[in-house]
């Protein structure tokens, strides 16, 4: 798989209408700080998973708070 | 032809609102309303088993439909808070209610999908054995399972019971066809070995892939178009799952029925509770969709034709 980037994530997220204006999302701070709230976030992971054909184990979630951290992680599996 | 006629109701008058939960769970109004949908939640007392729940709902359904008991021929419980593991419960509201000894009783051990289950089930029940009348209840009181600490559970299910009476050759909602699936596999993710354990991201990832796809093969196998389907009753799992549900199918939101806010989750009865409140004003020729998911993993739609 070619290397995710930050706006390809921000891209999933918008297109799955999950917040209002994913594009003002900042990509170093957690989601959980600029309104995406725990189910939201579970919408989140679940279309970067069926967007990108991977699978996210729960135990990874806590490493998966800020845009940055998705893509590093997406990135090194 | 076998048509749902009348569906009976019961909700329990206690309720526990989960407004007053907001500081032990670290959430906020906006949360409850919008993502659970949950506001309060309906709870049984403490001795009311799943018969007396059942009993309660055939009470209301005696107000509503122009039957006998003596006419029943088949009686079926769905639920899987039993009163208890033996006898099955249906047995007990067969005595409770003293319908007729010619009358065939079964449980169906189902969660959310089971009330779409126990109508294809009851339906090919009664045309195997040419059955005239039947009753389908559901009651999974699951405040009897529930850690009140655990804010995976506690702030969606509530308590309640409803009976559909099924009949053959008379005007009401008639089966055009159904969808049904498990992924067994995945079944850790929901279980209750005395308290219920629920893996909330697991869930809703089974439901937001699977159910779009459950409800557009039953489309297809009917060669219907959603626009064709006039009202979607969706298990009432949160209002986050029916609202992702409706956006990942492009249903226009005005024909998704959401009703949990004064009561919660109940489980299987979910369905019936909101079609009991439409099945009046459903004009002859409209047709319903409805769609069961969870414990299983497990999942049924079907279509339905007022005739």
């Amino acid at each position: 798989m070619s290397k995710v980037t930050v706006d390809q994530i921000i891209e999933i997220i918008e297109k799955a209408h999950l917040v209002k204006d994913a594009n003002a999302l900042a990509h170093d701070k957690p989601l959980s700080e600029q309104g995406v709230d725990s189910l939201d976030f579970s919408g989140v992971l679940f279309n970067i998973e069926e967007v990108l054909d991977i699978e996210i184990p729960d135990e990874d979630i806590d490493r998966l708070q800020t845009i940055n951290n998705i893509v590093i992680y997406i990135n090194n599996k | 032809m076998i048509a749902i006629t009348h569906i009976g109701t019961y909700l329990p008058e206690n309720r526990v609102s989960n407004l007053e939960l907001i500081e032990k769970f670290e959430i906020d109004e906006n949360f409850i309303r919008e993502k659970i949908g949950v506001g309060q939640r309906s709870l049984k007392s403490s001795d009311e088993k799943a018969s007396d729940l059942c009993i309660k709902a055939f009470e209301d359904l005696l107000n509503k439909a122009d039957f006998s008991k003596d006419e029943v021929e088949c009686c079926v419980v769905v639920t899987q808070n039993p009163d208890m593991s033996i006898p099955h419960t249906s047995a007990i509201v067969h005595g409770a209610l003293n319908l007729p000894e010619t009358c065939a009783c079964f449980d169906i051990s189902l969660g959310c999908s089971g009330y779409v289950y126990g109508l294809s089930i009851v339906t090919a029940f009664m045309q195997a054995n040419s059955l005239k009348k039947a009753l389908l209840f559901t009651a999974d009181p699951y405040s009897d399972i529930i850690d009140p600490d655990d804010k995976n559970t506690v702030l969606i299910f509530g308590d309640g019971a409803t009976v559909t009476l099924l009949q053959d050759n008379y005007p009401g909602l008639v089966s055009l066809g159904f969808d049904f699936g498990s992924k067994g596999a995945s079944y850790k993710n929901l279980t209750n070995e005395g308290v219920l354990y629920m893996n909330g991201r697991a869930v809703f990832n089974f439901a937001a892939a699977t159910v779009p796809k459950s409800i557009n093969k039953v489309l297809e196998k009917l060669q219907l178009d959603k626009e064709e389907i006039s009202r979607w009753y969706l298990h009432q799992g949160s209002k986050y799952i029916v609202d992702t549900i409706t956006r990942r199918l492009g249903l226009k939101p005005e024909r998704v029925v959401f009703g949990m806010y004064d009561y919660g989750n109940t489980v299987s009865s979910s369905i019936p509770m909101l079609l009991s409140e439409d099945l009046e004003g459903i004009a002859v020729g409209e047709k319903v969709g409805v769609s069961g998911f969870g414990v299983g993993l497990s999942w049924a739609s079907a279509i339905f034709k007022k005739k």
